[in-house]
């Protein structure tokens, strides 16, 4: 027996000595020879150890008598009935609620050779326009006088140093000509109506 | 009680034949036979499966379902059971992981929904399950007081220590079979169940310390 324990047996067992001295008789294991001793040779320790003992009782029948009450034996027996219920629902292969049918079924109709039909017209199709496309783009491409001969000979006298590339802006018609030139330009079926609609210049003068 | 029980054959051997004789019919495909000679097993092991899950849970509702679900659970995987470890103690484990399970989902839902009064474990249908016959009102009180706050204390336990104190101290499981539940050494078994004791006893304070306990004052009185 070590010194520590000598030590401690000159004292009373507290709880946690208590706890273990039961602990080893509950689990035997190697441990708690000394209090144990110290137990047997003590009677105060060995009354505090059986009131420990009675409380841990109490503990285990209060707590088994609450489960009890909460599974009464009518509550078991629906218990099991349930759980045979569901061993034979394991048997049964899970259900699959159809889906609601049209009332002219699609999938039942021998669809082959419509399908064909449908995917030769979309085949055609596709080919007429890239045919279509391409002899397009070849006799635009071999027409004399095409967008590159004329477009080129249009930069070419545009480019040419005689004709400025830009007028100035005084150059450009003011805006009173631009004005009687559209006015010029007016369908005649519309002339009796220009001449009812009051003019800016007779407002602008003054009077 | 079965025949063989009844002859003397321990319980063990009971339940490890009839486990085995299951599992021969269904690989034969006779799920019928199967069925009602796995009756016997849920019908032994009923009581004690639903007392478990109730301690774990606290929920008779809840402990209701778990143990249906463990026990059609182990039916449907009964071809992974091997004879040479108890059927009990296979079971137990199957139950306990789904307690477990349960309890992790519970507290998810708890974190998004906010408890509604009167709808927590401790008093959720508890006038239902006593019956009229108890002593008076007063006694069931003071029952019901006494089972929260030993409720509530082993509810603190971490769930290593509750669970080797319930499987060790309501149960009656010795520390092997603990430990083959649990899948902890036999020491660690005896370690968690000293300390369940231990902080259980601090817990339940003076309220529950029965007459003669040490007083903490007195905790270290020099012997006589």
């Amino acid at each position: 027996m070590s010194i520590l324990n000598r030590l401690s047996l000159r004292h009373h067992l507290d709880d946690a000595a208590l706890a273990a001295i039961w602990t080893e008789r509950a689990a035997p294991g190697r441990g708690g020879a000394a209090e144990a001793a110290h137990l047997d040779a003590c009677a105060d320790c060995r009354a505090r150890y059986a009131a420990f003992a009675a409380w841990l009782e109490d503990v285990r029948f209060e707590a088994r008598a609450e489960a009890d009450q909460a599974f009464p034996p009518d509550r078991l027996a629906l218990q099991q009935i349930q759980i045979t219920r569901r061993l034979e629902a394991l048997e049964r292969p899970a259900r699959v609620i159809p889906f609601p049918r049209f009332a002219r079924p699609i999938a039942s109709e021998p669809s082959g050779p419509r399908r064909w039909i449908a995917v030769a017209a979309a085949a055609g199709l596709i080919v007429g326009l890239g045919v279509g496309q391409l002899l397009d783009l070849r006799h635009t491409l071999d027409r004399p006088g095409t967008f590159s001969e004329a477009g080129s000979r249009t930069i070419a006298r545009n480019m040419s140093p005689e004709r400025p590339a830009l007028q100035p802006v005084s150059s450009v018609s003011s805006d009173e000509s631009l004005m009687s030139e559209a006015e010029g330009s007016l369908p005649r079926g519309l002339e009796a109506l220009d001449a009812l609609t009051p003019r800016a210049r007779d407002y602008d003068q003054p009077r | 009680m079965s025949g063989a029980q009844a002859a003397g054959v321990p319980a063990r051997e009971v339940d490890g034949r009839a486990a085995s004789a299951v599992k021969a019919l269904q690989a034969e495909g006779r799920h019928a036979e199967a069925r009602d000679r796995y009756a016997e097993l849920v019908s032994r092991h009923q009581r004690r499966a639903a007392r478990i899950a109730f301690h774990y849970l606290r929920d008779a509702a809840e402990a209701d379902e778990a143990v249906q679900d463990a026990f059609v659970r182990a039916f449907s995987h009964l071809a992974t059971f091997r004879a040479e470890l108890p059927f009990e103690i296979w079971f137990t484990r199957i139950l306990i992981n789904g307690c477990l399970d349960r309890i992790k989902a519970r507290k998810r839902r708890e974190r998004w929904l906010a408890p509604m009064p009167g709808s927590g474990p401790f008093d959720q249908g508890y006038a239902e399950r006593v019956p009229g016959r108890e002593p008076s009102p007063e006694d069931q009180v003071l029952a019901r007081e006494r089972r929260q706050q030993l409720a509530a204390a082993l509810a603190k336990l971490p769930e290593r220590q509750r669970s080797v104190f319930m499987l060790s101290h309501y149960e009656g499981c010795t520390s092997r079979e603990v430990s083959a539940v649990t899948g902890l050494k036999e020491s660690t078994v005896r370690v968690h169940l000293f300390r369940a004791i231990r902080r259980l006893r601090t817990l339940l304070g003076e309220s529950s310390r029965v007459t003669g306990a040490a007083i903490p004052g007195e905790k270290h009185r020099v012997h006589p």
